[in-house]
C-alpha cells in the first residue's frame, strides 16, 4: 500500500471521528436542553421507599441514597455541568482572544502590559487558583464558571497571541496594508480570522476538561450547592454507597466520560481541519 | 516627462545591516522602470521603503518624493491613504499575498472601500469589473471563490486587480512573475504592459530575471548589495553596459553561444551587509578594481540618460 493511500485512509478515519464527536455532542446538548421533558421524575423528589433501589422499568438508572431517581438527576445535573463548561470557555474566549490578539499584533510594550498579568495567572496551579477564588467569593456553580474561565483565560490568550505572531508576518497581511487597509482593519479582518483556528481547537478540548473541573469542584463541595443537581455532587454522594448501589455513581461518571470523549473527538477533527499537515501535533 | 517618483540618497538599515545605501533615482510618469539585481541586493527593501511598509526595525534615511511630496515626512495616516490608492504593489507570490480566509472579489472590493466612500454593492460591481479587466473569465462567478480555488496565474491577476482598483499613479511590481510558470509569466507581463498603455500607470518592475526586464522595461537600474551601480535605457543596459557588475550579470545569462559548457559566473560572493566594503561594494569581486574603489563612486553620465557609478569607467572615459 502506498504512503499516499495510508494518509488518505487516516484522514478519512479522523474526519469520521469528528463526525461521531459532533453527533454525540448534538444529542448531549438536546438532552441538556430537553431535561425537563425527558426526565421521568422530579430530580429532587425524595422517596423513602426507594432508598438505594436498583434499576427497574420506571427508574432505569435506579435511585440514590435519598430515593431520588438517578436518571432524572443525571439529566438535570448534566444541564448545570454543560452550562458551566460551555459558559466558562465562552467567557475565557471573550476575554482571552482580544487580549492575545492585541498583545500579539502590537507587540512591544502593549504585549508586556497585557501578557504579564496573564502569565501570572498561568504560574498558579489551576485547581489552587479555582479554590482560592471560591474561598474569596464563596461556592456556587456561577463561581465555578468564573473560576474555570480564569483558569482558561491565559491558555487561550497565549494560544491566540502565538498564532497572531505567526499570521501578522504573512504576506497577505502586508498585502492588505499595501492596499491601504489600516492597522486596525488588518488586525480585525485579516489577522483575527486566520489566527482563530488553534484557539477553536483548544477551546473544544478545554470544554471537555471544564466538565471534569466542574465535577471536581462540586465533588469537593465547592461548585454547585445542594439541592442543585450536579454531576460532581452526585459522584460525591454516590461514592459513599458505591458498594451497595454502584448505579448512583456509574451513570453520572458515564455522562462525564461521554462528554469529554465528544469534545476530544471534535477537537481532533477541528485540528485536522485547521492543520491538515499536523504541524502543531 | 516629469519625475513622478524621485529618490534622493535613500538608505535603509536594519540595525547594523546596511540593506540599501544612498540610492538616488528618478522614475518618470508613464514609464516602466526595471530594478534588477540578485537576491538580497535590496530591491524589495527599496520597494517597501517607497510603500512605507518596512518593519519598525528598519531605519530609513534620505528623501522619497512622490508627485512632488516628500512621503517620508508624511504621518502614517497620510501614507496609508497613498497606499492602494496612488501607489500600489504587486507581490512575488500571489498565493501568499491573498488572504486564504477571504473571497478573492472581497479583497478587491476591500481595496476600493479603503479609499472610496462607496456602498458595498457599488464596490462589488467595480471589483467584478476589475476582475474582468485583468482577464478573469466569469468574474461574477469567481468573485466569491477563496484564493486556493484559483490557479497561480489567476491569483496573480486578482492581486493585480487589487493593485489597480483605485487607478494608482504608480505600480510597484515586486517580481510579479517569479512564482509563475513560463507561459503564465508572458501573459502577466503582457497584462502589465497593456495596463500601462491604457491607464498610463507608471510601473516599477523588480526582477532578478534580465529577460523579463528586456521584454517590458523602458529603463532599468542595477542594484548591487544595496548600491545603485548603473541606470540606463534598457537597450543600453544590454548593448552597452558600463559597470563591471552589469557586464558580469549579462555574461551569466544563458545563451545558445555557451552551448553545453558551464556558464560563466562572477567569482567571489556578495559582501556581508553588516560589514560592507567601504567604497564600491562590488570592488572585492571586480576584475578591474583600482585604488579609488576604496571610496564610494558617484553616478556619473557619459551618454545622455546613462549613468554609472564606477571609478574604472570614469578613468577610461577621461583617458
Amino acid at each position: 500500500m502506498s504512503a499516499v493511500a495510508v494518509v488518505l485512509r487516516t484522514r478519512r478515519r479522523l474526519r469520521g471521528r469528528a463526525a461521531v464527536g459532533a453527533a454525540i455532542l448534538v444529542v448531549l446538548v438536546l438532552v441538556a436542553l430537553l431535561a425537563p421533558v425527558l426526565a421521568p421524575h422530579d430530580p429532587n423528589a425524595i422517596d423513602p421507599s426507594r432508598v438505594l433501589a436498583g434499576p427497574d422499568a420506571s427508574h432505569p438508572f435506579g435511585s440514590d441514597a435519598l430515593g431520588r431517581d438517578v436518571l432524572s438527576r443525571v439529566l438535570f445535573a448534566y444541564r448545570v455541568s454543560l452550562g458551566v463548561a460551555v459558559g466558562s470557555v465562552l467567557v475565557a474566549m471573550a476575554v482571552g482572544i482580544p487580549l492575545g490578539l492585541l498583545a500579539g499584533y502590537h507587540g512591544g510594550w502593549v504585549d508586556s502590559l497585557l501578557m504579564r498579568p496573564v502569565d501570572l495567572l498561568l504560574a498558579l496551579p489551576a485547581l489552587l487558583l479555582a479554590l482560592s477564588l471560591i474561598a474569596i467569593i464563596g461556592p456556587g456553580s456561577g463561581v465555578a464558571l468564573f473560576a474555570i474561565a480564569v483558569i482558561y483565560l491565559p491558555i487561550l490568550a497565549r494560544v491566540v497571541r502565538g498564532s497572531v505572531l505567526g499570521v501578522k508576518g504573512e504576506a497577505y497581511v502586508i498585502g492588505a496594508r499595501a492596499r491601504g487597509v489600516s492597522r486596525t482593519g488588518c488586525m480585525l479582518r485579516h489577522v483575527l480570522p486566520n489566527s482563530l483556528g488553534p484557539a477553536v481547537v483548544q477551546a473544544s478540548v478545554l470544554m471537555g476538561f471544564a466538565i471534569q473541573i466542574e465535577a471536581a469542584l462540586s465533588f469537593l463541595g465547592l461548585g454547585a450547592q445542594p439541592p442543585t443537581p450536579s454531576l460532581g455532587l452526585m459522584l460525591a454522594d454516590g461514592y459513599q454507597v458505591l458498594q451497595q448501589a454502584p448505579w448512583a455513581d456509574i451513570y453520572p461518571g458515564l455522562a462525564i466520560a461521554i462528554t469529554v470523549l465528544a469534545f476530544t473527538l471534535i477537537g481532533d477533527g477541528l485540528r485536522d481541519h485547521f492543520d491538515p499537515r499536523g504541524v502543531s501535533r | 516627462m516629469s519625475a513622478l517618483l524621485a529618490l534622493q540618497d535613500v538608505s535603509v538599515d536594519y540595525g547594523p545591516v546596511s540593506a540599501v545605501r544612498d540610492v538616488s533615482l528618478e522614475v518618470s510618469e508613464g514609464e516602466i522602470f526595471g530594478l534588477v539585481g540578485e537576491s538580497g541586493c535590496g530591491k524589495t527593501t527599496l520597494a517597501l521603503a517607497v510603500m512605507g511598509l518596512l518593519p519598525r526595525s528598519a531605519q530609513v534615511q534620505g528623501r522619497i518624493d512622490f508627485q512632488g511630496e516628500d512621503v517620508l515626512a508624511l504621518p502614517e495616516a497620510a501614507r496609508r491613504r497613498l497606499r492602494g490608492d496612488r501607489i500600489s504593489m504587486v507581490f512575488q507570490d500571489p498565493e501568499a499575498a491573498l488572504d486564504p480566509a477571504f473571497a478573492v472579489g472581497e479583497q478587491v472590493a476591500e481595496t476600493i472601500r479603503a479609499h472610496r466612500p462607496v456602498s458595498g454593492r457599488e464596490a462589488r460591481r467595480r471589483a467584478t469589473q476589475l476582475l474582468t479587466e485583468v482577464g478573469i473569465p466569469a468574474a461574477e462567478r469567481r468573485y466569491g471563490d477563496p484564493p486556493h480555488r484559483l490557479s497561480g496565474g489567476m491569483q496573480q491577476r486578482v492581486v493585480i486587480a487589487t493593485a489597480l482598483a483605485n487607478e494608482p499613479a504608480l505600480l510597484v511590481a515586486d517580481e510579479p512573475t517569479t512564482a509563475l510558470d513560463v507561459t503564465i509569466q508572458a501573459q502577466i507581463l503582457a497584462l502589465i504592459r497593456d495596463l500601462r498603455d491604457r491607464h498610463r500607470t507608471t510601473v516599477i518592475l523588480i526582477a532578478h530575471d534580465l529577460g523579463v526586464v528586456a521584454q517590458l522595461c523602458d529603463r532599468a537600474g542595477v542594484l548591487y548589495a544595496g548600491q545603485l551601480v548603473e541606470v540606463a535605457p534598457v537597450e543600453r543596459i544590454f548593448d552597452a553596459p558600463e559597470h563591471p557588475y552589469t557586464k558580469a550579470l549579462l555574461a551569466a545569462l544563458p545563451t545558445r553561444a555557451h552551448g553545453r559548457g558551464s556558464l560563466p559566473v562572477a567569482g567571489g560572493r556578495v559582501p556581508d551587509l553588516a560589514d560592507p566594503p567601504p567604497g564600491c561594494r562590488f570592488a572585492p569581486r571586480c576584475p578591474v578594481r583600482m585604488d579609488a574603489c576604496e571610496r564610494v563612486p558617484a553616478l556619473t553620465s557619459r551618454e545622455a540618460g546613462h549613468v554609472t557609478a564606477c571609478w574604472h569607467v570614469e578613468a577610461e572615459a577621461a583617458a
